[in-house]
């Protein structure tokens, strides 16, 4: 039975942030993931927005930890090479009654020490964000988008060249203490810990009552998204928010560019009873597309080019007023168990410095050292984003660097190679388009399927019927057409 | 005589034609537009052929399949006994265009040839 | 950055771009080069393994491979240029063009361009689909790439979605694998293939045509369990308690094509709203002087014969010298008229009309006016909007002069 300084259950942003950090000092790190790749979860299906802390009420764990995640990001971007695209925010006003909204989100803001916040009138708005008609806005600097996919990989990458050791596909079944070390019982094995991280997002109750009764409840809440056409994307330069609506059945829908160029439209938000259920249904995308027309009249139906939704951990149900602030604590009951429940936005911003504090909290029950030769892989810019000097060179050394694969995105073989050479060892074709985003255009893998298939047969000797979209059960093919015997 | 209703497909208004038929004689009764369509509607009646595609299974070639059909139309009826034997055949590459692979599939006297060339991996 | 000067560039090796690269070196073109993505040519041709192609063209009716055989042997006959696995990045107004291959980045300088980059499926988003996102679905032409030239089986409990020949065909090719094809789900009150395709494909097998229906929902969390249609009315709206699953592993969507021209809107090339490809002139040319456009980028074809035709031209006129335009006829599509290419005409001569309608109708007159004049009649038997027409029209020298706007409509 193989034993961990720290085991951390859950390969989300949360659990990679963690990893990551962790993995810095000499510590036996394990982290369990049910999925086929790590950021299958919540962490995968969000927004991807950085938060200012202006949404988060004063004094609480989400608006100190957002206010410094957000510090965090900006180094952290340089040091790991993600990309983040700081496009400030802007909540706009359809009327005076509304502008008063403003007033308080400016209020909050300045408890929570948010910089650079101040309200704007109808005709200084259509200066910046000529296609946004309003009556007035509140101007968010310190707010911005990333892509939560590309993030969580590289710090789970990172830990994982660090010799964290990833368990993909692996389910947590059930947990005991035996004296000073948890006793992890999982679907590819038994291993013990020091220390059990419950970072499994919305199997974080179901985690929990493994060792104790929890004493909180979860409530899915799931999120449906719109993404529009690279060639709207254009449209705006910052998010924009609408003021947050009253009335039912208005969702006042958020209106984010992303890193990529893209617009997402989204999210809902709909408590469900499963919190696997993340279907995209009629009424919610109509909703979307007619409400992100309102506030900005250029949008057309045909712009659409993909939809999704994710589930989000709730602490609160909606007759509570669905806001619980989140819990992070060790448990009396069993020390050396930390929980973390309910990391639902601003959770991707808060997650560097929801990491450093466990981390602390780590150092309290094991001492550690810090290793003196920790690597550092950052992500490579694509070959599409260089000079045509640097691509010359590139395909000099490697012609893979010459066939481009991906038509929408003008991504290549290598990178598709390389995605799949990933340290955690996913294969599924969802780890090659979260990698290298190949499969994420207009055509979502009109052309490139074929080629990514081939590269996972020849290259990676993967069988046809071997190949899986997202999780184990997603095949994606019966087999061999001739030679397979029906 | 049995009534049927045979589609035309001569061209894409689709005419439902109805004939009268014995196995052996057939009289339009009713619904073509023109002179075509009593031609094609007598002969799918009495003997419907069809024009059979697939692929075949190519050893080391660069690509493992190659594209075929039967060189004339063979009776309807016949078409999965045609497709069986299609599905057993293997082949070794190089394959030419044009060149014969089965030769009197299923007994229909007709020969399946491919359609495409392979060159040897 | 290598770089090479040619006469014509071509963007495309499929049936439009060879059947351009061969006309213009008919015509007189010294160095004609093609350039395409994949490592073969033919573009969707050699995965299109049934027949029905060139019947109007050649009177036999060959299978893809074999229509694209013949084009590729009249290339190489011609001694045109193929730069394969190329991918072209960008166009620029001097009609320079920056291309990537494995032997590294091209500028190939051409005294005119060719576009004939052909289209993409719609996809489920297109007309967004709801339910869960299991793997299993796939669009009908992606499905048949891996059947037919990979070797691959995506599944075997089919239900289709999209009654257009490519959903058709699609649908006996799974049957002739042994797969069980439930149904073809189709929204309008008639199938939109041709009737030959619908009896050889569909009757011939018993297979099921659903019409009036469309597919509300998608249920599999991870791969497809079952999807839910539904009846339409007039106003395609779904009819309350009309739903139904259907238990299968596979949903293919043959839902349409866009024309694919990302490309030139680099250049600032003028796109048709209803046909998504470049505004032309009867030369096929498009606003940027030296650029034409042909093939499925230019229009979505139903038969191979009218875009080879449209394409053979489009290769001819791109070897003439670029002359300046003395003026511009506007013409528009009227009456039961959906679109008609060209939009614009800019010189007297043979004018090769295309056009499709917006609504079926039999017994009517497709007719041409210029200006208020009517032109033109002649009495068709058939219309349907599945089934592009073509027309050739010579235009006077005269009328040319004299007309400032012309229109194409049906009319009893």
């Amino acid at each position: 039975m193989k034993n961990f300084h720290v085991a951390i259950i859950g390969g989300g942003v949360i659990g990679s942030a963690i990893a990551w950090e962790l993995s810095k000092y000499n510590l036996n790190i394990a982290v369990f993931e049910m999925g086929s790749d790590v950021c299958s979860g919540t962490s995968k299906a969000n927004s991807g927005v950085i938060h200012s802390g202006i949404n988060s009420a004063s004094g609480s764990l989400k608006a100190k930890f957002c206010v410094e995640g957000n510090k965090l990001l900006r180094p952290l971007s340089d040091q790991l090479g993600f990309s983040i695209n700081w496009t400030g925010k802007y909540v706009i006003a359809k009327n005076q009654n509304e502008e008063k909204e403003l007033n308080k989100l400016i209020k909050v803001g300045k408890e929570n020490n948010v910089p650079g916040l101040k309200i704007l009138d109808g005709k200084e708005l259509k200066k910046k964000e000529p296609k946004v008609p309003c009556h007035s806005a509140l101007w968010v600097p310190n707010a911005g988008v990333m892509l939560p996919y590309e993030f969580t990989i590289v710090l789970a990458e990172n830990a994982a060249i660090n010799d964290t050791k990833f368990f993909l596909d692996t389910k947590v079944i059930d947990i005991k203490k035996e004296k000073d070390v948890f006793k992890i019982m999982t679907t590819k094995g038994n291993f013990s810990s020091n220390i059990v991280i419950n970072a499994a997002g919305l199997n974080c109750r179901k985690i929990h009552s493994m060792l104790e009764k929890p004493d909180f409840k979860i409530y899915p809440c799931r999120g449906e998204y719109l993404i529009l056409d690279k060639n709207y994307g254009n449209l705006i330069n910052s998010m924009i928010y609408p003021v947050p609506p009253k009335e039912l059945g208005v969702l006042g829908v958020h209106i984010t560019p992303t890193v990529e160029g893209n617009i997402l439209l989204g999210p809902s938000a709909e408590f469900v009873d499963d919190a696997d259920d993340k279907k995209t249904t009629k009424d919610m995308m109509k909703l979307l597309l007619m409400e992100a027309k309102e506030i900005i009249p250029s949008i057309q139906n045909n712009s659409v080019i993909a939809a999704y939704s994710g589930t989000r951990c709730k602490l609160a149900s909606p007759e509570e007023g669905g806001w619980a602030d989140y819990k992070i604590y060790e448990s009396k009951q069993n020390p050396g168990f930390i929980s973390l429940a309910g990391i639902e936005s601003p959770g991707l911003t808060a997650a560097p410095a929801i990491a450093k504090h466990i981390a602390n909290m780590v150092s309290k029950k094991i001492s550690f050292k810090p290793k003196n030769n920790f690597k550092t892989k950052k992500i490579s810019k694509r070959f599409i984003d260089l000079k045509q000097g640097e691509q010359q060179k590139l395909i000099g050394k490697d012609k893979r660097w010459g066939r481009i694969i991906c038509r929408c995105e003008h991504i290549t073989e290598a990178e598709v190679i390389n995605a799949l050479s990933n340290p955690l060892g996913a294969k599924t074709l969802s780890a090659v388009k979260y990698r290298c985003r190949a499969g994420m255009g207009r055509c979502q893998g009109g052309f490139c399927t074929q080629h990514i298939i081939r590269i996972m047969e020849q290259e990676f000797k993967l069988k046809p019927e071997d190949i899986k979209l997202k999780s184990q059960e997603s095949y994606l093919f019966l087999g061999r057409n001739r030679e397979v015997k029906h | 005589m049995n009534k049927k209703e045979i589609t035309c497909i001569v061209c894409p208004i689709g005419c439902k034609i109805l004939v009268k038929t014995d196995g052996n004689n057939c009289e339009i009764l009713d619904g073509n537009k023109c002179n075509q369509g009593i031609s094609y509607a007598k002969s799918e009646a009495l003997n419907p052929c069809r024009v059979i595609t697939s692929s075949i299974f190519v050893k080391n070639g660069s690509w493992p399949l190659v594209s075929v059909k039967t060189t004339k139309p063979v009776p309807k009826e016949k078409i999965f006994k045609v497709l069986d034997e299609i599905k057993k055949a293997q082949i070794k590459a190089p394959v030419e265009t044009g060149q014969i692979l089965i030769k009197n599939v299923a007994n229909t006297k007709i020969d399946i040839i491919a359609t495409k060339s392979i060159k040897s991996q | 950055m290598i770089q090479q000067n040619v006469d014509v560039a071509v963007i495309g090796a499929g049936p439009a771009g060879l059947a351009a690269a061969v006309s213009a070196r008919k015509n007189g073109a010294k160095r004609v080069l093609i350039l395409d993505r994949n490592n073969w040519r033919g573009g969707i041709l050699p995965q299109c393994i049934h027949d029905g192609f060139g019947v109007e063209e050649t009177g036999k009716s060959m299978t893809g491979p074999e229509y694209a055989n013949m084009y590729v042997k009249m290339a190489e006959k011609q001694k045109i240029e193929f730069m394969l696995e190329t991918m072209v990045l960008d166009l620029n107004k001097k009609l320079e063009i920056t291309a990537v291959n494995k032997n590294g980045l091209h500028k190939i300088k051409a005294k005119s361009i060719v576009l004939a980059m052909g289209c993409r499926e719609k996809t489920r988003w297109s007309i967004m689909i709801p339910g869960d996102r299991p793997s299993g679905i796939f669009t009908a032409g992606v499905a048949q790439t891996f059947i037919n030239l990979y070797n691959i089986l995506p599944g075997k409990n089919i239900v289709l979605l999209g009654s257009g020949d490519v959903g058709l065909i699609m649908a006996r090719r799974l049957k002739f694998e042994g797969a069980n094809v439930q149904g073809v789900v189709e929204i309008l009150p008639f199938p939109s293939g041709l009737p030959r395709n619908v009896v050889q494909c569909l009757d011939d097998f018993d297979i099921p045509i659903y019409l009036n229906h469309t597919v509300t929902r998608i249920e599999g969390r991870q791969r497809l369990k079952s999807v839910t249609i539904a009846q339409v009315d007039e106003n395609k709206d779904i009819i309350p308690g009309s739903e139904r699953k259907i238990k299968c592993d596979t949903l293919l969507l043959s839902l349409g094509l866009i024309p694919e021209n990302e490309l030139p809107k680099n250049i600032g090339i003028n796109l048709d709203e209803k046909t998504g490809g470049p505004i032309i002139n009867q030369l096929y040319e498009t606003n940027i002087p030296g650029v034409f456009a042909c093939g499925n980028c230019l229009q979505v074809y139903d038969t191979v014969d009218a875009l080879s035709k449209g394409a053979s031209l489009a290769g001819k006129n791109a070897v003439k010298k670029i002359e300046k335009k003395e003026k511009e006829i506007e013409v528009r599509p009227g009456k039961n008229v959906r679109y008609v290419l060209p939009q614009k005409i800019t010189q007297s001569g043979l004018v090769h009309f295309t056009l499709r309608v917006t609504k079926p109708d039999q017994s009517v007159n497709l007719k041409i006016k210029a200006d208020k004049k009517e032109i033109f009649k002649k009495k068709q038997r058939w219309v349907n909007p599945a089934n592009m027409m073509e027309l050739d029209f010579e235009l006077s020298d005269e009328l040319f002069k004299s007309a400032k706007t012309m229109e194409v409509f049906l009319d009893e």
